[in-house]
């Protein structure tokens, strides 16, 4: 199998899309014969053009993103508008997505991955499906015991792609998992990550103090 | 009230959206209220990169200095903003989606629970109402809607805002003042 990694994170190949990713692509090339290309959005937003030609010629395409405002980045939909000469053309490749947030539940990418199965059809690729994981802003201060099971499922399920061509339904799962918080869960969660991600960040930042501030405010 | 519209028709020579536009604002100003238009395409607005800066560095500014910083004081010295787009492979035009992106630094990076779910904390007090103005494409469907609007309803809560109205320019201009008059 021949398949095409496009990664559309705005942070290139520092991206927390490409770190899920690489143990995705590290399954998929254990089977022998199987190749793997990785685009970044970031290296060709200025030839997007030439990128959609290459979409069009190959075999299966994963495209990646954050979320960003409950749809993709503008950016990556800068993409998918490129590939509109090419809707319905026959020998499009198959596609399948990769939508992670930062938010800790996966219910917020539910109405983005409508959006991909729809633009899927209304190219005539065969859909792939979508991997779908919440909960990934800052994946390297995360503790590991969390971030191995993230890794462990990607790459078991780009295993299993490079052998059977198909997304597997029950890692999927786990993957979307949790779907909701419950109030327990985000009582755990929520000062976890106000406190670990971001009051770390700006107190060596020196901002901590400003944190509210409103600076656009008339 | 204090109206914004963002145009966020990519195309020149298209101009429905942008004549709509113009009969919207006039409009609006004539039923008394202050309204102000942005044409996107004639800005200069760069994607967001994720780099956070505005949230953790400079605490609600963008660090890319370009014309978004203007869009965002704007948008949230207004109370209701009309953002309006062309679909495009059915969704928003690039040139408005990446606005929307950078418009980060007008919430908090901490999270709160709202309704059952994690959402960002307010930065500022008050945020405008949102609504939609669009234009099909010549393949638009109900599906197409069904799942922009999901997204729209999703983002009003996440940019800690309302949802006013979504309506295409075929609709009277008359029944958008309407709908505006009511949200």
């Amino acid at each position: 199998m021949r398949l095409t990694f496009i990664n559309g994170s705005p942070r290139g190949s520092k991206s927390n899309t490409g770190r899920l990713m690489d143990h995705f692509i590290k399954g998929f090339l254990e089977t022998e014969d199987n190749t793997c290309e990785i685009e970044y959005l970031t290296k060709n937003r200025r030839s997007l053009t030439a990128l959609a030609e290459k979409f069009a010629a190959a075999e299966d395409v994963i495209i990646g993103f954050p979320l960003y405002v409950d749809a993709m980045p503008g950016s990556v939909k800068e993409f998918f508008e490129t590939l509109e000469p090419f809707m319905g053309k026959a020998n499009n490749p198959a596609i399948g997505f990769v939508i992670q947030c930062g938010f800790p539940e996966t219910s917020h990418n539910r109405h983005v991955e409508k959006y991909c199965e729809k633009f899927s059809r209304r190219m005539g690729c065969r859909y792939l499906g979508s991997i779908l994981k919440g909960g990934c802003e800052g994946l390297d201060i995360q503790p590991g015991f969390l971030t191995d099971k993230y890794y462990q499922n990607f790459y078991l399920l780009g295993l299993e792609f490079g052998k059977t061509g198909k997304l597997d339904g029950i890692i999927l799962e786990k993957l979307a998992r949790p779907e909701h918080l419950t109030a327990e869960n985000m009582a755990q969660v929520i000062p976890f990550i106000n406190q670990e991600l971001w009051d770390a960040q700006m107190e060596k930042n020196g901002t901590l103090d400003r944190s509210f501030n409103k600076p656009l405010l008339p | 009230m204090k109206y914004l519209v963002l145009n966020g028709n990519p195309y020149r020579d298209r101009k429905e959206m942008d004549q709509y536009i113009d009969r919207l604002f006039a409009g609006i100003k004539s039923a008394g209220h202050q309204v102000q238009a942005f044409v996107l395409r004639d800005m200069k607005i760069k994607p967001c990169t994720g780099c956070f800066n505005c949230w953790v560095k400079n605490p609600g500014n963008c660090i890319i200095q370009d014309d978004a910083n203007e869009v965002a004081r704007q948008y949230i010295a207004s109370d209701h903003v009309i953002l309006a787009s062309p679909l495009i492979m059915g969704f928003l035009s690039s040139l408005l989606k990446n606005t929307m992106d950078r418009n980060i630094p007008l919430v908090h990076p901490h999270l709160e629970e709202l309704d059952g779910e994690v959402h960002h904390k307010k930065r500022y007090d008050k945020y405008p109402v949102i609504s939609f103005l669009l234009e099909k494409e010549s393949f638009t469907d109900a599906e197409d809607i069904a799942i922009a609007t999901g997204i729209f309803q999703r983002e009003a809560i996440n940019v800690r805002s309302s949802l006013g109205f979504v309506r295409f320019i075929e609709t009277p201009v008359e029944e958008v003042l309407h709908a505006i008059n009511i949200h």
